[in-house]
């Protein structure tokens, strides 16, 4: 996988959680390039190529999706540098994590969230909101800087939903 | 009293923080049973023999119930810290929200409501919407057996104090138990009878006790179950908001 076609950066640190939105997106026919970062510190360091990504050539994410408890650095802190940089300022950050605290809502909001969605504990409607945010920011939705698009998903037509 | 106080404030900081880990903490290995046990039985089916089908399908739904009592808890430690936020509330306006809420359960069934005339109280209005949400969803689930439905809502006055009801004429209860009704994670139907979890009476409860009311249950098995409570005036509220405030009421 090239990092530099990173599509979405998928901020996760729980394995299950990994496998299970992994899942959602195979059957949601979602065949986009994914990085996941498994704590906060990762996802910066491969957002603002440094570090162990030193290397890689900055392309912005089409949209990152954030869980908020995360090892080292939190969601917040994750989503507070990425709109203190102006590289990163006008991505779209999407918060997927299991609470629905108003104040971790609010928090966001406050830091130019995109979005904020609960992880519902059924996965049916787990899968139907993962294929919603898949259609709705790759293929809908229209963010500043992303001019190549269309790239979405694979077969959105044939799913059926 | 200042010291009090105190001891108020971190309880309460306690209690924030142990929903907010509950919240985070807990939903999360509930998703991946509930999920994981979904991909089971979606994927490799064909693997797995009827014992084992079912078993997947005990996880599931097992999964399924402790999200919803985890919710209701969380629900339940919510209103708790909740301030109220009382203004007049015409309870027929309200009650109009909620039967089109329930409508996706109720449509498919026959039920006549009786929908009485209704004060203006103060209160809290997204609290008193759950309430009657409860109420009404539970006279809906225990008339599922019945024939005929009768559901009725209707007012009264005693000793000056309004009191408002719901009625059924459902599976109703044992009068002998009628005090285990509003306890948390408390039921008094089988699970196989009639599924639920026990926390939406208890819910109701410390809604209206935080307003500062009484609630009460009157049932006879099959023949259905009424719903009383009644609501303080606005100045007494305030009288008792007083020393509450912080959350901690019980």
């Amino acid at each position: 996988m090239r990092h530099d076609e990173i599509e979405i950066l998928y901020v996760e640190d729980d394995p299950s959680d990994v496998e299970l939105t992994m899942a959602a997106m195979r059957r949601s026919k979602m065949a986009n390039t994914i990085y996941i970062a498994r704590d906060g510190a990762e996802a910066l360091d491969f957002l603002f190529c440094r570090g162990p990504h030193a290397a890689r050539e900055y392309v912005s994410p089409k949209f990152v999706l954030l869980d908020l408890k995360l090892p080292k650095i939190g969601g917040i802190d994750v989503l507070r540098a990425i709109r203190n940089d102006p590289r990163t300022e006008l991505v779209p950050v999407i918060v997927l994590t299991s609470s629905n605290e108003q104040r971790d809502i609010i928090e966001t909001y406050k830091l130019r969230v995109n979005s904020y969605v609960q992880k519902p504990v059924d996965f049916e409607k787990f899968q139907q909101i993962v294929q919603q945010l898949g259609l709705y920011w790759l293929i809908v939705n229209q963010s500043p800087g992303t001019t190549t698009s269309q790239t979405g998903l694979a077969s959105s037509a044939s799913t059926g939903r | 009293m200042a010291n009090r106080n105190s001891e108020l404030i971190e309880a309460n900081r306690e209690l924030e923080s142990f929903s907010y880990s509950v919240s985070h903490d807990l939903r999360a290995p509930l998703r991946h049973l509930g999920g994981f046990s979904k991909l089971l039985h979606d994927e490799y089916n064909d693997l797995l023999d009827d014992t084992a089908q079912h078993y997947v399908q005990i996880i599931q739904n097992d999964a399924k119930n402790m999200g919803e009592l985890v919710d209701g808890l969380l629900n339940m430690g919510r209103i708790g810290r909740q301030q109220l936020g009382c203004k007049p509330v015409d309870l027929n306006l309200l009650l109009e929200g909620v039967l089109r809420d329930l409508e996706s359960e109720s449509a498919q069934r026959h039920i006549e409501w009786q929908i009485g005339k209704l004060p203006v109280v103060e209160c809290d209005s997204s609290l008193m919407k759950q309430v009657f949400t409860n109420l009404l969803a539970n006279s809906v689930k225990y008339t599922r057996n019945c024939n005929h439905a009768v559901i009725e809502v209707g007012q009264f006055t005693s000793d000056g104090r309004v009191v408002i009801f719901v009625r059924d004429n459902g599976a109703g209860f044992e009068q002998q138990y009628a005090h285990k009704l509003f306890g948390m994670f408390q039921r008094l139907h089988r699970a196989d009878e009639f599924e639920g979890t026990g926390v939406g009476l208890a819910t109701v409860h410390r809604i209206i006790q935080k307003h500062g009311g009484r609630i009460w249950a009157e049932g006879e098995v099959d023949k259905g179950a009424t719903f009383f409570f009644d609501l303080t005036t606005s100045e007494e509220l305030h009288e008792k908001a007083r020393p509450i405030g912080m959350g901690a009421s019980q």
